[in-house]
């Protein structure tokens, strides 16, 4: 660990389920923290259940929980995992053990769990006195909805977030992500910073709660501004953000490709002058001022759109940005994975992992001057850690390790000896070169083999 | 403790920079003392677009409104004689500087260089719409241009028409979240180092960071999603009655879709849900889309949105109605845990923000009011 970390000096533990509470502690593993993720057979993370989409349902759970790519490159680098059941006696004990030697604890469990596995503060502080405490609830820890089950776009909608994205004249489409976990494990990682900034003075513990639908509703605050002033919904604006004029989605040369342009302010108009095409535009007298532009936006749009319909995205893009204005194509997932500004700073890298030589991970859009974030490793497999952490952080001789695993108080990985590959491990370098492990079977040369069989010989 | 006070001491200076207004805000919910610095006659901010009017003609930006509140306001003159001086003392004082894109800070050489000269101790906390670094770090970003250069503009929306933009505002609040993880682990390493840091937030990586579930690295898996017809799985999706009830549901568990088919059966009086070739895993009734999300719509028309919602959840299905955001601020869950924060601003009639959605030991953010222009100057300056 390098000795310059924000968070060298602190362990983390969490019991974390899809996105929120396990990227929180992602975070604080990515800057120097011991990150523990306590993990339960019986109980599992659904990263961990549903594996990776190529893997077939008949290979073993116990290999199948250690592919999933979301868990593997997003979620949980820089962690260990460590198995324990928490609702069998020596398992709950080993836990307890690991909060005495831990500073923070993580969770995004319901109301109900929490309660049913007895891990409310109270009972943990009973055990570290200074321990900081976080659960990410969906709904807080009261209210009408506190016991609600929600998964997937249910909060999105909830929050208003899903009416807001779409077309005035159709249903909302929403976005295609759980929203809320995302912004959700930020004040979580939030959260626990500043009180670890208070503890480091008074040394006291905290309880922290985040409600994540609390999270959400701040995230569009400015729209719910509008709402809540005028008592009229805001209207969905398709391709155009209220935001600017033109601000939004404009037609490209190709009838699939678009490319997005902001002018926000009278600067940005001003230089859409340096463009010669566009010059009549940017010096119409008739849309010198902000609220000029913003009466006749449709107007400004359709003769943007006149210019950049006739030319490709990345065409659009390089003029307007030598001019000095904000733009971008609307690239797919692909581009971005071979985006050569990202590559540059490292954004997207290759991480070792037990089952894969190298899995792809996200780096950390947190950028630091001096103590920037570590990344060493992808997620844990499944109780890779189990002995080691039961040994070091709570305290357990050997007998009492194997005696855990013996009744399955606690688990550990098996088949350590599969290793896996990714089957981009043959093409990804060409996009994204970085450090990826040689690709056993190329597909391409097996298919040539087989058409040489199959056609050579008559042709 | 009455109010949440973990970062009672700090002082954050704010530049007035759109895409940092919510850091500003989020820190200023922690106890932080948060000073927006604002030119002679009030930021550029109070007059971004979209505004919210009065009856009397007053109009201010929604997003100022949004991300102002318990903020200070203190006005300096940076291009008036005395005014840089003004600053540097202040910034001489403060622990954090939210700084924003230096392109656009409106004022001779602001960065992130020249202010830790100032004070050594300063963490400075730029954003900008590709990073600091990097080959494209000169390229002016946006909300929008944000999110299209993550790749997750180009699935949003219907197949027949161009894609469509993110929520208002909702990159850069991703770029504050980011800025604030950013400032408070280098006040942290301050401690161990005995110097500040600059915090450089690139508006593509923020947007990024919320990307897992449509990202780069589906792409390696062969996932391209672009924009696709909706109600792509059974019982899974946003669905409409036919009185316009709005849902998004996800029975997709084997005991979710049994409950739901059973709720099916009993209020639209048919057995056929209840058949054993529906039961299973989600991918067992892909060829039945058509039919269950019929009736699912059906459903709905027995309901309000409200009722729907409340009766799914009793009867475990993870549901949430699509709410409009003039019914989301009269909603009874919000109402009850005190989640809203009324405000009064000369000239506008009464609204509601978030208070904040953290709570330290049993405690919320403290009460907070939206400044007028330089109302902590005698305060803060004097």
């Amino acid at each position: 660990m390098s000795p310059d970390l924000p968070l060298q000096d602190v362990r983390v533990l969490e019991i974390g389920y899809g996105i929120a509470a396990p990227v929180c502690a992602r975070t604080l593993g990515q800057f120097g923290a011991d990150a523990i993720r306590v993990e339960s057979v019986r109980r599992p993370d659904s990263l961990r259940t549903t594996g990776s989409g190529w893997v077939p349902l008949s290979v073993p759970w116990e290999i199948r929980r250690d592919t999933g790519t979301g868990i593997n490159g997003f979620t949980c680098p820089e962690k260990r995992s460590v198995s324990l059941e928490l609702d069998m006696p020596g398992g709950r004990a080993a836990f307890d053990r690991l909060v005495e030697g831990s500073d923070v604890l993580v969770m995004n469990m319901s109301v109900d769990a929490v309660e049913n596995l007895q891990l409310t503060y109270d009972r943990l502080r009973a055990v570290n006195p200074a321990l900081i405490y976080l659960n990410l609830f969906s709904f807080g820890s009261e209210g009408p909805y506190r016991s609600f089950r929600t998964w997937g776009g249910n909060l999105s909608a909830l929050s208003g977030i899903t009416a807001l994205v779409g077309w005035p004249d159709r249903p909302p489409n929403g976005l295609p992500l759980s929203f809320p976990d995302y912004p959700s494990s930020m004040w979580g990682v939030i959260a626990v910073l500043a009180a670890l900034l208070r503890r480091d003075v008074t040394g006291e513990g905290a309880e922290l709660g985040v409600s994540q639908l609390e999270v959400a509703i701040e995230c569009i605050a400015p729209s719910l501004v509008r709402a809540g002033v005028s008592g009229a919904e805001p209207p969905r604006t398709g391709d155009r953000s209220p935001r600017g004029a033109p601000d939004g989605i404009f037609a490209t040369s190709d009838p699939d490709r678009y490319v997005a342009v902001s002018v926000l302010d009278d600067d940005d108009w001003s230089r859409l002058a340096r463009i010669e095409e566009l010059r009549s535009l940017s010096t119409d007298p008739e849309l010198r001022t902000a609220d000029d532009r913003a009466r006749r936006q449709d107007e400004i749009g359709a003769r943007l759109s006149a210019w950049t319909s006739g030319r490709t995205a990345w065409e659009s893009t390089w003029r307007l940005q030598e001019a000095g204005v904000a733009a971008f194509p609307v690239v797919d997932n692909l581009s971005v994975l071979k985006d050569e500004h990202l590559a540059s700073r490292r954004f997207m890298q290759a991480l070792p992992h037990a089952r894969f030589g190298a899995e792809l991970c996200y780096g950390q859009a947190v950028t630091l001057s001096e103590t920037p974030a570590r990344s060493t490793r992808a997620a844990p497999a499944f109780g890779e850690h189990t002995r080691e952490v039961l040994r070091e952080v709570a305290g357990l001789g050997d007998e009492a390790i194997e005696e855990l695993l013996q009744v399955g108080a606690a688990h550990e990985m098996t088949y350590r000896e599969v290793q896996l590959e990714r089957p981009y491990y043959g093409w990804i370098r060409h996009l994204l070169p970085l450090q990826w492990p040689p690709a056993s079977v190329d597909p391409a040369e097996v298919l040539f083999a087989r058409l040489q069989q199959a056609y050579g010989e008559d042709a | 403790m009455t109010a949440i006070g973990l970062l009672r001491g700090t002082r954050v200076l704010d530049l007035g920079s759109e895409v940092l207004a919510y850091a500003g805000r989020v820190l200023a919910e922690l106890g932080a003392e948060v000073i927006l610095i604002e030119p002679p006659g009030g930021s550029p901010l109070r007059t971004v677009p979209p505004l919210v009017q009065g009856e009397d003609g007053t109009a201010v930006s929604a997003a100022f409104l949004a991300y102002a509140a318990g903020k200070r306001s203190v006005v300096i003159d940076l291009n008036g004689p005395g005014g840089r001086s003004q600053l540097d003392r202040l910034v001489a004082s403060a622990d954090v500087v939210l700084l924003g894109d230096p392109a656009r800070a409106g004022g001779p050489e602001l960065d992130e260089r020249a202010l830790r000269l100032v004070n050594d101790d300063l963490v400075a906390v730029s954003a900008t719409g590709f990073g600091r670094t990097g080959v494209r770090r000169e390229w002016r970003g946006s909300d929008t241009v944000a999110w299209a250069s993550s790749g997750m503009t180009f699935p949003l929306g219907d197949p027949d028409r161009p894609p469509v933009v993110a929520p208002l505002g909702l990159t850069n609040a991703m770029s504050s979240l980011n800025a604030c993880m950013g400032a408070l682990l280098a006040l942290r390493a301050r401690r161990a180092r005995g110097s500040g840091q600059a915090v450089d937030i690139s508006m593509q990586e923020a947007a990024l960071s919320v990307s897992m579930e449509a990202g780069p690295h589906m792409a390696a898996e062969g996932l391209v999603p672009g924009r696709v017809p909706r109600a792509r799985m059974a019982g899974l999706g946003v669905f409409s009655g036919p009185n316009g009830t709005t849902v998004d549901i996800a029975a997709f568990l084997p005991g979710q879709w049994d409950s739901l088919a059973a709720w099916i059966a009993e209020v639209l009086r048919m057995e056929e849900p209840l058949l054993e070739v529906f039961r299973g895993p989600v991918s067992v009734r892909a060829p039945y889309i058509e039919i269950i999300n019929g009736w699912i719509a059906e459903l709905l028309g027995h309901y309000t949105k409200q009722e729907f919602f409340l009766e799914a959840q009793r009867r475990g299905i993870p549901c949430g109605p699509v709410n409009g955001l003039v019914e989301l601020l009269d909603d009874e869950h919000l109402r009850a845990t005190g989640a809203w924060e009324e405000h009064s601003v000369p000239g506008l009639p009464p609204f509601r923000l978030p208070r904040g959605p953290l709570c330290v030991d049993g405690v919320g953010a403290g009460p907070s009011r939206i400044p007028a222009v330089g109302e902590h100057d005698d305060i803060v300056l004097g």
